[in-house]
């Protein structure tokens, strides 16, 4: 395939040109940075950063509670769109643009509301402390939401929120009726239909959410530090360990700690883009 | 199966989509729902279908009620306009999916599926397309691997809406003669709905024309096309002209000529002549209408021409190619009509 085809539309060069220098300036620069900047560092020192345990122990707690929050949010976010795209009811307009709203509020004010609610004498918090017929049904000592790891994935679920919905949304919208009516004719339950025909359709949108989500949820810092609670091993997240590297002048520590995240970031993104792009080459959209 | 649809009503807000219908269906028939656009056609299939629900009324299927029925329990199978196939499905498992998704006690076993979906991919001769998907086909092929669908559920009728609509004049034409064939082979109770009164009265045993939520007219395509129960039929089935005029003594004046409607009372009255029903004359005879040829086009077989009628807008005329070449008709000349057939509707009766 030759690079350059022949087109109607013009402006081939000129588009290219701008979109390539438009991401070497916003994305790949800085980026090469970091990594120029980490080469200060001999390998020997690179390693002992990044194998830190007390790091090692930041990086399954970023990605893991990610994950989970990625996760919840593509069961929560389908069903909220679902039921945004389905059904008429008042008030939904106003719903729809309180999805947007995690978007909006600075991570800070997020983090500090939800370490509010949450914590033992929170609103939310109290029902599960220790000797409370809820906190109970968890042991003796309740179920810990704040300052705990479980913390950081109910700050990362609530700033994650609007992607898969948004991402769904539209594509839910455009399933035809007559698929349905047509499963439904051939004698297919709610259920099936749902799996069969709706599910199928939706899985390229659910993914981008989902990466998206998980994409966003490993860089967040402001709305996590108030809640988690920050305890050395159990629930410091990578992107602290960066600025508590900062704050003592550890610049190549923290450039060493920062290319750690970015490989595996990209890494990981990369994965679901080719599942995406293969689901997608699934539901009939190659030739 | 037969089919009863008795006082169906359907309305969306204000408008009536279906004003008390009544129709028997016998079993194995082909059956057009014949309209134009917004005259409920679609509305009744779907009715029938369990996809939409009646205001008012019953149908049902060989005697027994099945207006509370889901669609899903009714046994149809359903042609949509636009396909609507399984995207991310193979045109096998396109096929295969109705009888996938029955219970696990009355499922087929995976060998016998197999079979199934062959058989029916072979009925609609499209065998080596079932490891496709359905972006890869052609109009005409996703509509065959749509009935196919349709008919592996063993369906007891099949409704189709206005299946070939989409599709272009030529393959258009070859597919309904293949439904026709296809229909006579299996025999399964078929409703079909359509705006093109060609398709209608080429495929179809028995024509309904609707208009505006009434059926105006039940009867084979014979019936319909030559005894036209109401002016609207008359001019929905294919081109005509029209006569204003007033009834005197079983004669219809237009300028200086007359058109004989016998036994029409005295009375204003609309006279519709089809174009291919009048006769052409350089000679006056007594009754013929006078006219001049205002303009002339050649439609391949069949040449219509336009003809400037005395006390009269244009009328058309429309000849073989064989006699218009007899009679060498050209632009500008004075002729004389004679309609061969004439149907005469009073307004008021």
């Amino acid at each position: 395939m030759a690079f350059k085809q022949a087109s109607v539309l013009p402006g081939f060069n000129l588009s290219f040109g701008y979109t390539i220098f438009w991401l070497s300036l916003i994305v790949i620069l800085p980026l090469t940075a970091l990594v120029v900047k980490t080469t200060g560092l001999d390998w020997a020192h690179f390693w002992s950063t990044v194998s830190d345990p007390r790091v090692v122990a930041t990086y399954k707690v970023t990605f893991g509670a990610s994950l989970l929050a990625a996760v919840i949010n593509l069961f929560t976010g389908l069903l909220v769109a679902w039921v945004l795209v389905r059904y008429p009811f008042p008030g939904k307009r106003l719903i729809d643009a309180l999805v947007d709203l995690p978007f909006a509020l600075p991570t800070a004010v997020a983090g500090i509301a939800l370490a509010t609610l949450y914590a033992p004498n929170g609103w939310i918090g109290q029902w599960f402390a220790a000797g409370t017929p809820l906190g109970n049904l968890f042991g003796p000592e309740g179920l810990p939401l704040a300052f705990q790891p479980i913390g950081i994935v109910i700050a990362l679920t609530f700033v994650t929120l609007p992607f898969v919905v948004r991402t769904v949304q539209p594509v839910l919208a455009d399933i035809e009726q007559e698929l349905e009516e047509a499963a439904s004719s051939l004698g297919a339950t709610r259920w099936q239909i749902f799996r069969l025909v709706i599910l199928p359709t939706l899985w390229p949108a659910l993914l981008t959410g989902f990466s998206l989500a998980f994409a966003r949820a490993i860089g967040e810092y402001g709305s996590v530090i108030f809640i988690a609670g920050n305890m050395p091993f159990k629930s410091e997240i990578t992107p602290l360990m960066i600025i508590s590297k900062l704050e003592q002048y550890d610049y190549l520590g923290a450039t060493a700690i920062a290319v750690v995240m970015l490989v595996v970031s990209f890494a990981l993104l990369l994965a679901i883009n080719g599942l995406q792009w293969w689901s997608a080459r699934r539901l009939g959209r190659r030739n | 199966m037969s089919i009863d649809i008795r006082n169906i009503s359907k309305r969306f807000g204000n408008f009536v989509a279906l004003d008390n219908i009544n129709l028997d269906i016998a079993s194995g028939e082909l059956l057009a729902l014949l309209g134009p656009s917004g005259c409920g056609k679609t509305t009744l299939l779907r009715i029938i279908a369990g996809l939409e629900t009646a205001d008012a009324g019953q149908i049902l299927f060989h005697g027994e009620d099945t207006t509370d029925k889901h669609v899903s329990e009714r046994q149809v199978g359903f042609v949509f306009q636009h396909y609507a196939l399984f995207r991310h499905m193979t045109v096998f498992e396109n096929v295969a999916f109705g009888l996938r998704v029955r219970p696990k006690q009355t499922r087929p076993s995976e060998s016998e599926i197999k079979r199934k979906v062959h058989e029916l991919l072979e009925l609609v001769q499209l065998d080596w397309l079932a490891d496709r998907y359905p972006a890869q086909l052609s109009g005409g092929q996703r509509q065959r691997i749509a009935l196919a669908r349709a008919l592996a559920v063993e369906p007891k009728v099949l409704l189709l809406d206005e299946p070939f609509g989409a599709l272009d004049t030529k393959v258009r034409k070859e597919l309904r003669r293949w439904l026709r064939r296809l229909h006579d082979e299996v025999h399964l109770t078929s409703i079909f709905v359509t705006h093109d009164q060609e398709e209608a009265l080429e495929v179809a045993d028995r024509v309904v024309v609707l208009n505006k939520g009434h059926i105006e007219q039940v009867g084979t395509p014979e019936q319909v096309y030559d005894t036209p129960a109401s002016p609207f039929v008359y001019q929905f089935l294919g081109d005509v002209n029209l006569f204003h005029s007033r009834v005197h003594q079983g004669w219809a004046e237009v300028g200086k000529g007359r058109i004989a409607a016998p036994g029409a009372p005295d009375a204003p009255a609309i006279i519709y002549v089809r174009p291919h029903e009048i006769d052409l004359s350089r000679v006056a005879s007594g009754d013929a209408l006078h006219g001049e040829i205002n303009h002339i086009r050649i439609l391949g077989a069949t040449i219509r021409l336009e003809v400037d009628v005395e006390g009269h807008d244009a009328v058309e005329v429309e000849l073989s190619r064989e006699r218009y070449s007899e009679g060498g008709w050209q632009v500008g000349e004075t002729v004389f009509l004679t309609p061969r057939t004439v149907q005469v509707y009073t307004p008021q009766a």
